[in-house]
This record gives structure tokens, C-alpha cells and sequence, in this order.
């Protein structure tokens, strides 16, 4: 590879992380915090790419004004290979081409926020780290139902003491995952830096999914009922009992809860 | 894409010129547009989506460090007398060893980071002894991963220094063993043109940025799919399983650390997330991660050649495990 195309592939590396961290895109992949740095990053990269690719351009004359052409022929001796034309800078390795795989899947698959397809492979017990609150707090303005995050409604569902839950209704929000066995989660994917380190919160959901495809972001108001073991695994999984099921937009954000 | 692509592209001007890196390139992007716009819906099985996800964010999260550990290496070869770390460290191998792995502290990365930085520590003239304990300790002991495992690890306040010393106990002893044991032909540094006298120090500063992105980007990619496929092919449920056993668990959480590739600011949570596991192997899990890691390795190979990093990530490998679980053994 050599100095013109290096120059020209860090472009279109910069020109992508530039695209999805002005967008929502980048929340599908690292979390919120990360786009500052995202964009430094790109703006490095563009402004190495441009002045890069402007000092090397074609046509410009070789070996006028500058220092540089005279380095890149120690740098092919170093090397021993690439000889034989005019520009062999042997400036990167042929591994470099890779940095073109992430250009190419942000542009070609434009892979959405993980969903049920990561949820289902990895089920997950519901522990509590450490003694949680078990109040819920009051139900929301206006309304006769109390919005949780999945998780922390998870972690109090299959507590001991869920007198919290007695005469309460909550609302939970996620999307569809179908339960291995018969029956749905509503489910949420919590990350803490990026999509490798991803989590599933899954509560089970005691009523007809009807027609909603997997995938589908839902709000679920509804009452707390007795655990269930999980079909295989055997550990207790929080349920919920629906009285109304709503298909809503996904958040922005889909692993913030 | 970028395989055999047809010379029928190439431009005819000069007779019986060479298909140019940059033809290349453009085929290869024409290429993407015109997939993207005559299959736009080739690419929605789960399995597919789900990888390219893990890939795309595991380039993503790296390459900010990558770019601060570039930079840093750029300007440490640009602004930095040739002759500052002579002056600076001890001359005695024994001793720069810890002075290197202590100093790993104050770089707030990860080892995307790390390696660029060891690299240009290499070219200045600093022991490799030196700059490798530097290159173990950094990821690990720095304040922003032992607050993320303190974080994460609320209940067990001894994890994030247990964590620390076995994190520079590894560093130092790897330091060490390389400085009793390693030889300097295993060590292979791409060269980096020498700038001639006179050169402004921006030319410098922007030459050897590009030059260490391009060799360091590359092995990012190689990492990052690596992760992403075992990320979404390993199922959790065999590592349920092992969990139950003390030694299995051990083994098995060090190899998924290598294998998983997190970044050692987020593994702190990937090891409070693996409830069934015990803290020793948890700990194993911290240690390993951060020193030896597909993505580290591929980056090693790329920064300090392939004959060093096929025997540096072995034998860090086994001094890890072995400091994880002294450090466990005092501990708990």
C-alpha cells in the first residue's frame, strides 16, 4: 500500500466514524459517553487523511521540494518489497486493506443495536449484586402505573419480599424476545462500554404475544407474578403478568435504560 | 474486496503499467457502492447483524486509544530528545524494569494504547525490558480501569488492588524474564523512515501518526473480527457449566479472556457479569485480559513483529494465570 492510498483509506475510516457519531448510529455500537472521543478520533484521521493524500496526490512532481521521497526509498530497502514503480513507498503492510472491513460493513450491513438474537444466546440469572431497595417509589404523574427500568423490576421481581409490587402496576419497556419453550420476553441489552460487553435483562411475560414479531419494541403495564423457572436452566425468571401490551418506537438509545 | 480484482480497470495510459495500490482502492469502493445499491437487502440474517455489530463496536471502542496511543507515540518521536529516556531511566535493566511498569499508571488508556507507545519507547532507545513492563502495566494499573473494577465490583473492595498487584507483578517479571532471557533479534520493529536533519517537527509528527495508524489499524480489524466471531459464537451456556469446578473455571475464564478481546476499561464488568464464576477466576479473568488478547497480539505482530509476539503472548499468558491466582491465594 502505499503513502497515497494509506492516506486515502484513513480518509474513508475517518469519513465513517465521522458519519455515525453525528448521527444516533454510533449508540448501537459503544455507549452514549464515547462520542466526543469518536469524533476526536475521526477528526484525527480526516486531518492526517487530507493532508496526506493533498502532499501525495497524482501529478504532483516527485522529488522537487522535499525530503520525503528520499526516506521512502530507505523505507523500500528496509522492506524489500514493493519495488519498481514510481510511487513504491512501502508504506503499509498488507494488513492495512483490513482497515477498509469496517468502511465496508458500516456501509453495506449497517448493523442496527444488538436485539433477541443476541438476548436468546445469552440467558442470563438474575442476581442481586447487592441488597437492592424494595420499594418501587410512587406511580408516575398521572398515571396509575409505575415505569421501572427492566432491571432493577428483574432484581426486585424475584426477591424474597415483593410486598412492593402488592396492589401496583408497572410498566416495563423493551423489545420482543421469543422464550425458548412457548411464551415471550420483553427484553432489554444493557452495555457498559461497547456491544462486545453486552448484557440481557429478559422478563418473562405471562400473556399471548399475538402478532408481534420478534424484535418489536413494546411498553408492557401490568402487575408482578411468582417467578418461573427458566425452560433448561432451571433458575427462577421474573414475570410479568400484562394488561395491556402497546408496540411503541424504539428509543434512541436502545441500551439505556 | 480487495483480492484479485480485474486489470480491466486499470487506466491504460502508460503501456503495460502495473495495476497502482490506489486502482485497487477505488475498485474496491466502487465495489461497495454498487453492492449497497443493487442488494440493499442482502444483509439482514440475525446471526450476520449480530456480528457485524460486535465487529463494528469493538473497531469503534478501540479506535479513539488507538488514535491517543499514536499521537502520544508521534509526539514522543517528534518533541522528545532523542536522548531524554537515556537520561531518564536507569541505566540498569533491573532497575528500569519497575520505573517503566510503575510509570504505566499515568497512561489513562487501554492497550490499544499501549502498543504504539512501547513501540516509539523501543525506537528512543529505551530498554525492551523497560518498555514491555510499560506495555503490561499501562492497560491495567492505570486510575481509569481500577475505578471502572472498583466500580463494577462493589462488594469485594479487594478486587480492583488485587487486580493492581497482580497486574505489575505480571509487567515486572515479564520485564525481568525479557531482560535475563529475551534476545533482541525476536524483536522486529517495522522501520519508520528516520527524518534527515532539519525536517520540521510537524512534518515528523504527522509522518510517523500516519505511519503507526497504518501498521496499527490494520491489526485492530484483524482483532476486532476475531472478537466478533467468537463473541457471537461461543454460547454462554457452556460456560455456565464449568463454572462449578475450580480449576476448569480458572483456565476457562483466562482463555475466554484472550479470546473475547474486551477492553480492559469495560472487562471489569464482563467479570462482575459472569455471577457464577468465583472471584479467583474473575481475578484471572482481570489479570489475563489486558496483557494477552487476540486483538493485543494481532497489534504486537504488528508493532513489534510476528517472532516476538508468537513467544511474548505465551509466556505472559502463563505469568498472568500464575500471578492471578498468588495474588488470590493471599487475598481471599
Amino acid at each position: 500500500m502505499d503513502r497515497l492510498t494509506a492516506s486515502l483509506v484513513l480518509l474513508l475510516l475517518g469519513g465513517v466514524t465521522l458519519r455515525v457519531s453525528l448521527t444516533d448510529a454510533y449508540l448501537a455500537y459503544v455507549q452514549a459517553g464515547f462520542r466526543p472521543f469518536l469524533l476526536a478520533a475521526a477528526a484525527v484521521l480526516l486531518v492526517l487523511g487530507v493532508i496526506g493524500a493533498v502532499r501525495e496526490r497524482p501529478g504532483r512532481a516527485l522529488g522537487t521540494d522535499d525530503h520525503r521521497h528520499d526516506q521512502a526509498h530507505d523505507h523500500d530497502h528496509d522492506h524489500g518489497h514493493d519495488h519498481g514503480h514510481d510511487h513504491g513507498h512501502a508504506h503499509g503492510p498488507r494488513v492495512a486493506w483490513l482497515m477498509l472491513a469496517p468502511v465496508a460493513v458500516l456501509l453495506l450491513v449497517a448493523p442496527p443495536a444488538l436485539g433477541s438474537f443476541t438476548a436468546a444466546r445469552q440467558p442470563q440469572q438474575v442476581v442481586a449484586e447487592q441488597p437492592v431497595a424494595v420499594g418501587i417509589g410512587p406511580d408516575d404523574p398521572g398515571e396509575d402505573f409505575r415505569t421501572l427500568p427492566l432491571s432493577a423490576y428483574a432484581i426486585r421481581a424475584v426477591a424474597e419480599d415483593t410486598s412492593a409490587f402488592e396492589g401496583r402496576r408497572v410498566r416495563l419497556t423493551g423489545f420482543v424476545t421469543p422464550r425458548e419453550g412457548g411464551g415471550w420476553y420483553v427484553t432489554r441489552i444493557a452495555i457498559q462500554c461497547c456491544a462486545a460487553d453486552a448484557v440481557a435483562h429478559t422478563v418473562v411475560v405471562d400473556g399471548p404475544r399475538g402478532d408481534l414479531p420478534a424484535d418489536q419494541w413494546v411498553d408492557v403495564v401490568g402487575t408482578w407474578a411468582p417467578p418461573v423457572p427458566h425452560p433448561t436452566r432451571g433458575w427462577p425468571e421474573p414475570v410479568i403478568a400484562p394488561e395491556s401490551v402497546t408496540p411503541v418506537d424504539p428509543p434512541a438509545d436502545t441500551y439505556a435504560d | 474486496m480487495t483480492g484479485p480484482t480485474t486489470t480491466a480497470e486499470a487506466p491504460p495510459a502508460p503501456p503495460r503499467r502495473r495495476l497502482l495500490p490506489t486502482d485497487v482502492l477505488v475498485v474496491a469502493c466502487l465495489a461497495i457502492v454498487a453492492v449497497r445499491f443493487l442488494a440493499p437487502g442482502a444483509f439482514t440474517a440475525p446471526a450476520l447483524q449480530a456480528w457485524s455489530t460486535v465487529f463494528v463496536a469493538v473497531c469503534l471502542q478501540a479506535l479513539p486509544f488507538l488514535v491517543l496511543g499514536v499521537l502520544l507515540s508521534a509526539a514522543i518521536t517528534a518533541f522528545v530528545p532523542a536522548d531524554f529516556f537515556e537520561r531518564a531511566m536507569p541505566r540498569r535493566a533491573g532497575l528500569a524494569v519497575p520505573v517503566a511498569g510503575l510509570s504505566g499508571a499515568v497512561l489513562p488508556g487501554c492497550e490499544c494504547a499501549a502498543v504504539p507507545v512501547a513501540g516509539s519507547l523501543v525506537r528512543r532507545g529505551v530498554a525492551p525490558a523497560a518498555a514491555l513492563a510499560f506495555l503490561l502495566s499501562a492497560p491495567a494499573i492505570n486510575p481509569v480501569v481500577l475505578v471502572a473494577t472498583a466500580v463494577a465490583f462493589p462488594d469485594e473492595p479487594w478486587m480492583a488492588p488485587a487486580r493492581f498487584a497482580a497486574s505489575l507483578a505480571v509487567a515486572l517479571v515479564m520485564g525481568w524474564l525479557w531482560a535475563r532471557f529475551g534476545r533482541g533479534e525476536w524483536l522486529r520493529l517495522p522501520a519508520r523512515a528516520g527524518a534527515p536533519a532539519g525536517t520540521p517537527r510537524s512534518a515528523v509528527f504527522r509522518e510517523a501518526a500516519q505511519h503507526d495508524l497504518v501498521h496499527a489499524g490494520g491489526y485492530l480489524v484483524v482483532g476486532g473480527l476475531t472478537a466478533a466471531t467468537l463473541n457471537v459464537a461461543v454460547p454462554r451456556e457452556w460456560l455456565d457449566s464449568v463454572a462449578g469446578s475450580a480449576v476448569l473455571s480458572v483456565l476457562v475464564l483466562a482463555v475466554l479472556a484472550v479470546l473475547l478481546a474486551v477492553c480492559s476499561e469495560a472487562d471489569a464488568f464482563v467479570a462482575a457479569s459472569l455471577t457464577s464464576f468465583s472471584l479467583t477466576s474473575r481475578l484471572v479473568f482481570l489479570v489475563v485480559g489486558p496483557v494477552v488478547d487476540v486483538k493485543l497480539v494481532a497489534l504486537q505482530s504488528g508493532t513489534f513483529g510476528r517472532r516476538f509476539a508468537l513467544r511474548f503472548a505465551p509466556a505472559t499468558f502463563a505469568v498472568a494465570v500464575l500471578a492471578a491466582l498468588a495474588v488470590a491465594w493471599v487475598v481471599w
